[in-house]
């Protein structure tokens, strides 16, 4: 890895040398306090001193839809629908949603790899992007509060700039072509000063692979039944999730009775029928199971890693409507089975 | 078209059709491509594994084998009318097309068994990834020691393949093999009456020798562990199928996750066969 300056009056020299690399998508500010990934046209259109975006990255590469088979009935035909994307710049990732992808990665890219998720992962061109944590962060528990490596370069506020952290062969390019300078003394000691702001800043003192002992010890207990007291079961934790990958297949038959599509389309493991059977019986039949599942799920290793799938981004504690949050929920369960020996 | 999507339905034909109960049909199918078949037969080595069976525009829903790997050419499927999808597959005839992907799951871990005895437990629809189990057995009958087969369902005619494995004991007696068929809501000729396990202590299988072997409603699960146990039977050679919603088939759609934190298995990737000592292990596949 290469540690680089920009300056900051060259940053649109970056964002202009970036358009080779596809559409870039950054985040933008949609309303009073949401944020999203939206298709920008110039540097300064993107507000990237943003905590985190209503809508995980996830939604590029796993789309909530996709067409996975055109179906022609008449012909006996199953096809697979032409790819409908093309290149993209993500410009802004934090550390989470970084992370977030690898999770994805480690569950789609393992063997056997996904067609579909396979295709659109190989557009990305990931640009991180340094950031402070709200009261909802916890990347610090879910040890994803630095990435090394999922990017292709990665942006460290300076005072007057960026350090760049050049990962890729493409990235190694794109520095060439703007003639990056490399990072001094001072720039060095500005970036460790904002990481030991950074440090700081983290409210949640708890540790992911304690938790996983923590869950072990609530596998029967009760204390589901309160802490799910407020849920809807409205799956918006999972939407908003960029490590959530459940997914429904459904059969789309077209008015003239030939031709059908079957698609995929997000699940949530909110929802009463994410484990039930043909013959009507529910492995997961109460708010407090699925509750219980998500949680463990949300802690357990990710495919062939033993980094958790939660990457503490948040998400699911800000954007709640029952104003449930989940690292509250943990310390507690944490206290629970102190109390307990 | 060739491609590497894992998910990608292959065009089958059905061939034969039985109605095994009221409920129940045996589909026998094969693929119309004789590459596809011929993958398949590759892929099926272990008995009990499953597949997804696509009926485009329609659905999907993945259904045990229940026929062999030992058989080629083609594979059978028995199939209970339960919702919408397998309403639809009972309408289907010989020579109808369906689309099948698979096989998924790991199956029961035959090679492990040789040398010892097989005492197969079956209740209702569990007799169907038994029977493949079942047959493999009787296909390499000198690996195996002595076989016990115990049916059981509601009523006689809920027994699946009971004129078969009639006619398989008939055949094989003398040899070692034993099926004892019995039925639980009804008196009839022909069958005993009471719920499978009762007839544990007629099988012909010496308990500190043996593999047990089981399919049914995850309610009988606890109650034959704990009585096959305690008649001696080695609790390292004890295995149950279980049953998930599943949709990919290959560990991706996050529906048959079962288990905790420490880590989460997937019931068509790692499953749907796991022994008892997973079962200790993973509490939660008997909820």
């Amino acid at each position: 890895m290469r540690y680089l300056k920009l300056r900051y009056e060259d940053r649109d020299r970056l964002f202009e040398a970036l358009r080779k690399y596809g559409e870039i998508y950054g985040p933008v500010k949609i309303s009073k306090k949401t944020y999203d990934f939206r298709k920008v046209s110039r540097f300064d259109d993107m507000d990237l001193n943003y905590v985190r975006t209503i809508s995980p990255p996830k939604k590029f590469v796993y789309p909530p839809h996709e067409v996975m088979f055109e179906i022609d009935r008449e012909k006996g035909k199953v096809s697979i629908p032409e790819e409908d994307m093309g290149p993209i710049v993500l410009f802004g990732l934090h550390h989470c949603d970084i992370e977030g992808l690898k999770r994805l990665d480690s569950v789609f890219m393992g063997y056997p790899a996904d067609f579909y998720y396979s295709r659109r992962r190989k557009h990305l061109f990931i640009v991180g992007y340094d950031c402070k944590p709200d009261e909802f962060c916890a990347c610090n528990v879910t040890h994803t509060s630095f990435s090394t490596d999922g990017f292709d370069i990665f942006l460290h506020p300076l005072p007057d700039g960026w350090l760049v952290r050049v990962l890729s062969e493409r990235g190694q390019a794109l520095a060439d072509e703007i003639g990056m300078e490399d990072a001094s003394t001072d720039d060095f000691k500005a970036f460790e000063r904002y990481q030991e702001e950074r440090r700081q800043g983290f409210k949640w003192d708890m540790d992911a692979y304690v938790l996983r002992g923590v869950l072990e010890m609530h596998r029967h207990s009760d204390v589901w039944e309160e802490l799910s007291e407020e849920c809807l079961a409205c799956g918006n934790c999972n939407t908003t999730c960029p490590t959530c990958r459940c997914y429904e297949v459904r059969d789309i038959p077209s008015i003239d009775g030939v031709h059908a599509i079957q698609e995929r389309v997000w699940d949530s493991c909110q929802f009463e029928h994410h484990a039930l059977v043909a013959g009507g019986h529910n492995f997961r039949p109460t708010v407090a199971d699925r509750m219980k599942n998500r949680y463990n799920c949300k802690i357990s290793p990710a495919y062939g890693t033993n980094l958790s799938y939660c990457v503490g981004c948040g998400r699911c504690t800000a954007f709640c409507p029952a104003g449930i949050n989940f690292w509250e929920n943990l310390q507690k369960l944490s206290e629970v089975s102190k109390h307990a020996k | 078209m060739p491609n590497n999507n894992p998910l990608q339905p292959k065009k089958a034909v059905i061939k034969k059709v039985f109605k095994v109960t009221p409920t129940e049909k045996m589909f026998v199918i094969s693929f119309v491509d004789p590459k596809d078949q011929e993958e398949f037969e590759r892929n099926y080595t272990r008995p009990a594994r499953f597949v997804q069976v696509n009926l485009p525009g329609i659905g999907e829903v993945p259904i045990s084998l229940c026929s062999p790997p030992t058989q080629k050419g083609f594979f059978a499927l028995t199939i209970r009318r339960v919702g919408r999808v397998t309403t639809v597959i009972h309408n289907l005839n010989e020579g109808d097309y369906v689309w099948i992907r698979g096989p998924y799951g790991n199956g029961f871990p035959i090679d492990e068994w040789k040398g010892r005895d097989l005492l197969f437990l079956s209740a209702g629809l569990g007799m169907a990834p038994l029977r493949s189990v079942f047959l493999y057995a009787l296909d390499n009958r000198w690996d195996y020691g002595n076989i016990t087969l115990i049916n059981s369902a509601r009523t006689k005619r809920d027994l699946l393949y009971y004129e078969e494995l009639e006619a398989i004991a008939r055949t094989y007696k003398g040899d070692g093999v034993k099926v004892i068929q019995t039925v639980t809501r009804e008196e009839v000729e022909g069958v005993c009456k009471g719920r499978c396990h009762l007839y544990i202590p007629q099988a012909n299988v010496d308990p500190k020798n043996s593999v047990v072997i089981m399919c049914g409603p995850p309610r009988m699960y606890q109650s034959i562990f704990d009585e096959v146990i305690a008649r001696g039977f080695d609790p390292d050679y004890i295995y149950a199928t279980f049953e998930r919603r599943m949709r990919c088939g290959i560990g991706k759609c996050g529906h048959c996750n079962v288990g905790s934190s420490d880590s989460m298995l997937y019931v068509c990737k790692d499953g749907p066969v796991f022994s008892y000592r997973q079962v200790q292990r993973y509490p939660e596949l008997m909820e």
